[in-house]
């Protein structure tokens, strides 16, 4: 820009403000607008940047580091073990189920992150996640979803639930040949605190965790199935889904049909 | 609010001096305009990313190596560090001709983006989750999985790959499985020698070696460039 221009442009633009404070109110108003939608964004990047993490911890037992991902009054529900309040009840969930703090020789148990659908709420303090996880281990495989909900403290994203029931559990046979139904609070230790969310299980079955999120198309909410047996077998709604109810389960919520993997 | 409160507010309002609240409303379009770049940057360098892994599964060594800067290097694995872009093409041919030959499988998902964008704008840092799917003629399927710290560098407006490091930590035969097979990382080529020997030298599975990481704790802020490493019976305790 030339200075001629540049002096013309600064002028004009002195004049208008001086003249015009509505106008110069407008543009303040405005930018608050902008501000909220970059702030919703950088909140979803937030959100999606803890689930990765997260996996990241996993992958390698830094119980401590992941424990600090969330906050101070958070749960945590993994599979059918039922639920942990707080964080220092994460640490321990984490730590006597699955060994001290550390990488160990000829363990690999990694939890990829993936398919993330993130969600802030219009006041930009409370935040939701849908993803998933595929885990590839010296176990076998698994499929983890995730139906996670966070907090942002002092103005920083912490998880304040998560929700990982499982898909399916399996060992390097195959999920054709050998599948976990699901785990359960007295399967390992330590005991939950309380009992799990929801009884269900997992593939062959399955169990559709509702959605935090409407359909993006229709825009209507997931009804989740109102019977006390959360497994799916078939659609909710559908004839084999309301006689899945009966039968296929055993009172502890084991259906053992092979060894569970080991990692 | 009152309506007294109301009048001297505007009066307040109406007393600003227009220079500032231009002034004001400047800084706040300079900030916002860094934060939507800053938004524009790791988009930008996730389809880069995302484009190296594309290329790379099919053997499009000559796309993916010119995603690197001029003097740029790739390291995957144990094979040491190639530099410039010629040199990162030849020991991509290491995997097999360009285009892969027929019957090969190449896969290297590009999984968990973790980027992080220097205050400048200029530089940035990302993890990635590498999951790995193999094939070749007459030999049985391989998985594996590995990490990636990568550095990138915006060229006159353009993100390029300034450093890729591939951490290979795991490989094994389709049927075994980890727990009974795992394949040892390949070393440096002698057909093809690298520019410089591997940067960090590590054993994949059954070691179980942890990248450091390139950005800071998410909630603490605490360093995690300096892992706690485990114990490893070939190479001893770390520190």
């Amino acid at each position: 820009m030339t200075r001629h221009s540049l002096t013309a442009a600064l002028l004009a633009a002195h004049a208008l403000l001086a003249g015009m404070p509505a106008l110069a109110q407008d543009a303040a108003a405005r930018l608050d607008a902008l501000d909220k939608r970059i702030s919703r964004l950088e909140d979803l990047n937030q959100i999606e940047r803890l689930q990765k993490v997260y996996g990241y911890f996993v992958d390698k037992g830094q119980w401590t580091q992941l424990s600090e991902l969330f906050a101070d009054d958070a749960t945590l529900e993994i599979g059918g073990k039922g639920l942990f309040l707080g964080k220092k009840r994460v640490l321990e969930y984490m730590q006597t189920a699955f060994g001290p703090d550390g990488a160990k020789e000829g363990l690999l148990a990694n939890h990829m992150q993936f398919q993330p659908i993130p969600d802030v709420s219009p006041d930009g303090k409370t935040g939701w996640i849908r993803s998933r996880a595929f885990v590839m281990s010296v176990g076998g495989w698994g499929l983890p979803l995730y139906e996670d909900a966070f907090v942002k403290q002092n103005g920083v994203w912490k998880f304040k639930r998560e929700s990982g029931p499982f898909t399916m559990y399996t060992s390097w046979a195959g999920w054709g040949k050998n599948a976990l139904n699901n785990t359960w609070p007295d399967k390992f230790d330590p005991p939950p605190d309380l009992p799990p969310s929801t009884i269900y299980l997992t593939y062959p079955a399955y169990y559709i965790i509702p959605f935090h999120y409407p359909n993006p198309v229709t825009g209507k909410a997931f009804v989740p199935d109102k019977a006390e047996v959360g497994a799916y077998a078939a659609p909710p709604g559908t004839k084999t889904q309301a006689d899945w109810h009966g039968i296929g389960r055993l009172a502890d919520g084991t259906q053992p049909i092979a060894e569970p993997p080991r990692e | 609010m009152s309506a007294r409160f109301m009048l001297l507010a505007s009066l307040a309002a109406a007393m600003l001096p227009a220079p500032a609240l231009a002034q004001d409303l400047q800084a706040r379009v300079n900030a916002y305009k860094q934060r939507v770049e800053m938004l524009e940057a790791q988009d930008a360098i996730e389809n880069l990313q995302a484009t190296y892994g594309y290329y790379f599964d099919k053997g499009l060594w000559d796309q993916a190596a010119g995603l690197f800067t001029a003097d740029g290097s790739f390291e995957y694995g144990m094979r040491g560090v190639y530099v410039g872009q010629a040199h990162i093409r030849r020991a991509m041919l290491l995997f097999g001709p360009q285009g892969l030959a027929a019957g090969h499988l190449n896969n290297h998902m590009q999984l968990q983006s973790v980027i992080t964008v220097a205050r400048d704008g200029l530089t940035a840092k990302a993890r990635w989750q590498g999951m790995v799917m193999l094939a070749q003629p007459n030999a049985n399927g391989v998985w594996g999985v590995g990490l990636y710290e990568n550095d990138y560098v915006r060229e006159k407006g353009v993100w390029k790959i300034a450093k890729l490091h591939f951490y290979l930590t795991a490989l094994t035969d389709y049927d075994e499985g980890f727990a009974k097979n795992t394949i040892r990382a390949d070393g440096p080529s002698a057909l093809f020698p690298p520019d410089k020997p591997p940067s960090v030298a590590y054993r994949s599975l059954p070691g179980a070696y942890i990248p450091p990481f390139s950005f800071p704790h998410p909630v603490t802020g605490k360093d995690l460039s300096h892992p706690v490493e485990p114990a490893d019976s070939v190479l001893g305790v770390r520190q």
